[in-house]
């Protein structure tokens, strides 16, 4: 069993410092400072979210996302084909987003996230993950006015995703989370989402994790084990029908067990953890799990996400009774 | 003083300028008092009406210079809520989010102090201004009570009480601020209606909902049912995109019509303004609509904000005017 994050961090400390990227990004909107010193920043608080992971105990970590503006147009400003519109509501949060529409042609011209994945590397003493936003969601974020349906935008996506991928196969990413939350919300799209999926990952050697977070996949299990990929990410709290849901078919693959609620402050007990994972290896046996909070960590102060974190390795080591290596 | 036809207005904050930035700053640090720190607000609330008054705005807001944020300041005022740390809400606008950690209520009135000090500094109508139940359950952590729905009722019955009070205070607009509305229009709309009830129940204040971003259209028409006179929405955000959704079912209640973007530092000409509210005018009445920005403009700069609301004046003279000359209204009604 393993313990790992899903994907961003918060970028700034608890009050009532500003914060090192909020005083940066006033200052770039200003013209006080130019893209390569704000990128500089980026790279302190990027080894800030590094090691809290690593601090926290965290086997596998990410590099906190900490350039993203947001999960879409992180991808959507680097590929063409696309402008960017007002802003949207994030699923149900209270987290706002601004709706790419591609204009034109969608295509793949160069590294998007290779770079992001390198400098991680190089600076963590635990291995890190490449994550990147999936076609299906994006899609879904996003406005075509380009494609003449659905289908055909998906596919250029996916393909240019693919793209993507293999690139940070080839820097030595070991392992490539695909995050897909909109399945979860749009199962009758099960179809166009398979399509997608494996477009994307096709070529692809390295392990893959691929992650449903914001509900449950209950429109969508069993067909989902066949996917090619290796785990997949499930959210045990807003998806809480995932226990049952699991219930209904063998599952065939490793799990990536969502159990601390990475969107409320409430820091659950070991004991709750404990009892969870029991109850999750009844399905699933432990050296196919790994454990990590529901979603992605900026919902959170800072301070409560390094707490969760810490929480998630203290329950995970219980429950495992030793400390095992990494394995990925 | 009754309101002209198109009458211009404001969603709630405005920037604060930079003694009153530099005071909340030194106020943190404890190094002025909370006196010290009132007295500068109450001083930029001044200049803010003073400002309207001068740009001609019809129905004013007190600019919410006290406030910090629209969550954060009724959690600060009432039981059981502690203040977490900041949390983003997108690009690099963060706000403290509160956590609810016992029963919520209030301790005493809210807001009606500083409604009752802007309205005394002017003879035009100025809004009482509520953050929602569903708003400041949804934008809390939530550690306290077993389901959202309890949280949100109980809210519900602590803001009708403030606007009770705002009434009593003399205020005949009340607005009732419900961002997050749409945030589970599926699971969660019925709750918000049912709460809204409790609110606005046995008012005679015409009363506003502001709303903004996300899905509107998954609301509509059932957001009609929310129980307020006015619906105050983001057009110009999605370039009147909206105007489509009113086409499919009538638009039964005033609107509040968002015809600047508050998130925007491009400060729309005043034709621009206008042409979004002639587009307006072929799908509801001139008599249903009010003008007024997409959002509160507190991320603004004093500049953009003065632009945009002066844009929104001259706009709506014009189209006054306009409707005047085709002879669509009467003259006792375009008069402004």
């Amino acid at each position: 069993m393993i313990t790992t994050a899903v994907g961003n961090y918060p970028k700034i400390p608890d009050l009532p410092a500003p914060g090192k990227w909020r005083t940066a990004a006033e200052r770039l909107q200003k013209g006080q400072i130019d893209q390569a010193a704000m990128r500089e920043v980026e790279d302190e608080v990027t080894l800030e979210a590094i090691a809290d992971q690593v601090e926290a105990g965290i086997d596998l970590i990410t590099d906190g996302q900490i350039r993203w503006d947001d999960a879409q147009t992180y991808f959507a400003r680097q590929l063409t084909g696309f402008a960017i519109n007002g802003l949207q509501r994030y699923f149900d949060t209270n987290i706002y987003y601004r709706e790419p529409v591609a204009e034109r042609e969608v295509a793949w011209t160069a590294p998007m996230a290779v770079r992001d994945y390198e400098f991680a590397h190089a600076h963590s003493a635990r291995p890190v993950k490449a994550v990147i936003t999936g076609p299906f969601t994006l899609a879904a974020l996003s406005r075509n006015q380009h494609y003449a349906n659905r289908r055909t935008y998906m596919q250029a996506l996916a393909d240019a995703l693919n793209h993507e991928l293999r690139a940070l196969q080839h820097a030595g990413a070991q392992v490539l989370q695909i995050d897909e939350p909109a399945i979860c919300r749009h199962a009758q799209e099960y179809d166009l989402f398979a399509d997608a999926i494996q477009r994307l990952l096709s070529g692809i050697s390295a392990k893959t994790i691929l992650c449903m977070y914001f509900g449950d996949i209950g429109g969508i299990y069993p067909r989902v084990l066949d996917l090619p990929c290796d785990v997949l990410g499930l959210d045990f709290v807003a998806g809480y029908r995932n226990w049952e849901i699991l219930g209904r078919a063998p599952f065939s693959k490793d799990l990536m067990f969502g159990i601390l609620d990475a969107r409320n402050t409430r820091v659950e007990s070991v004991d709750e953890v404990v009892a969870a994972i029991g109850k999750v290896t009844a399905m699933v046996p432990a050296e196919r799990l790994m454990v990590s909070p529901s979603a992605g960590l900026e919902f959170l102060p800072r301070s409560v996400a390094k707490r969760k974190l810490q929480r998630l390795v203290e329950a995970t080591r219980t429950a495992d009774g030793t400390r095992q290596e990494v394995r990925v | 003083m009754t309101l002209p036809i198109l009458p211009t207005t404001a969603v709630g904050s405005y920037p604060k300028p930079g003694y009153l930035l530099e005071a909340r700053r030194k106020y943190l640090r404890k190094q002025i008092s909370k006196e010290e720190l009132t007295a500068l607000e109450r001083r930029a609330t001044e200049e803010w009406i003073r400002i309207q008054e001068e740009i001609g705005l019809d129905l004013l807001v007190d600019g919410e210079q006290y406030r910090g944020d629209m969550v954060a300041y009724f959690a600060d005022e009432m039981n059981g809520f502690a203040i977490a740390g900041l949390v983003r809400s997108y690009g690099n606008r963060f706000y403290p989010k509160p956590v609810v950690v016992g029963p919520v209520g209030r301790k005493s009135p809210l807001t009606v102090e500083w409604f009752t000090y802007a309205q005394s500094l002017t003879s035009r109508p100025v809004k009482g201004m509520l953050t929602g139940p569903y708003t400041i359950a949804e934008w809390s952590f939530n550690e306290y009570y077993p389901t959202r729905r309890a949280l949100v009722l109980e809210l519900a019955g602590a803001i009708h009480d403030e606007v009770v009070d705002l009434e009593r205070a003399g205020a005949r607009y009340i607005q009732i601020d419900e961002p997050a509305i749409h945030t589970r229009p599926e699971e969660d709309f019925e709750l918000a209606v049912e709460a809204m009830e409790i609110v606005t129940a046995g008012t005679s204040a015409y009363t506003v909902s502001h709303i903004c971003y996300g899905d509107v259209p998954k609301i509509y028409p059932a957001m009609l049912r929310l129980a307020v006179n006015q619906l105050d929405l983001a057009l110009k955000n999605e370039e009147f995109g909206l105007l489509d959704t009113f086409r499919t079912h009538a638009f039964t209640k005033d609107i509040g019509l968002g015809v600047v973007d508050a998130h925007s530092h491009r400060v729309e000409t005043a034709e621009e303004v206008a042409g979004g509210i002639r587009r307006t005018l072929e799908v509801i009445p001139a008599q249903q609509i009010y003008v007024s920005p997409d959002c509160g403009l507190k991320t603004r700069t004093i500049d953009e904000t003065v632009g945009k609301l002066r844009a929104i004046v001259a706009a709506a003279r014009l189209i006054r005017s306009e409707l005047t000359e085709t002879g669509t209204l009467g003259i006792a009604e375009a008069r402004t």
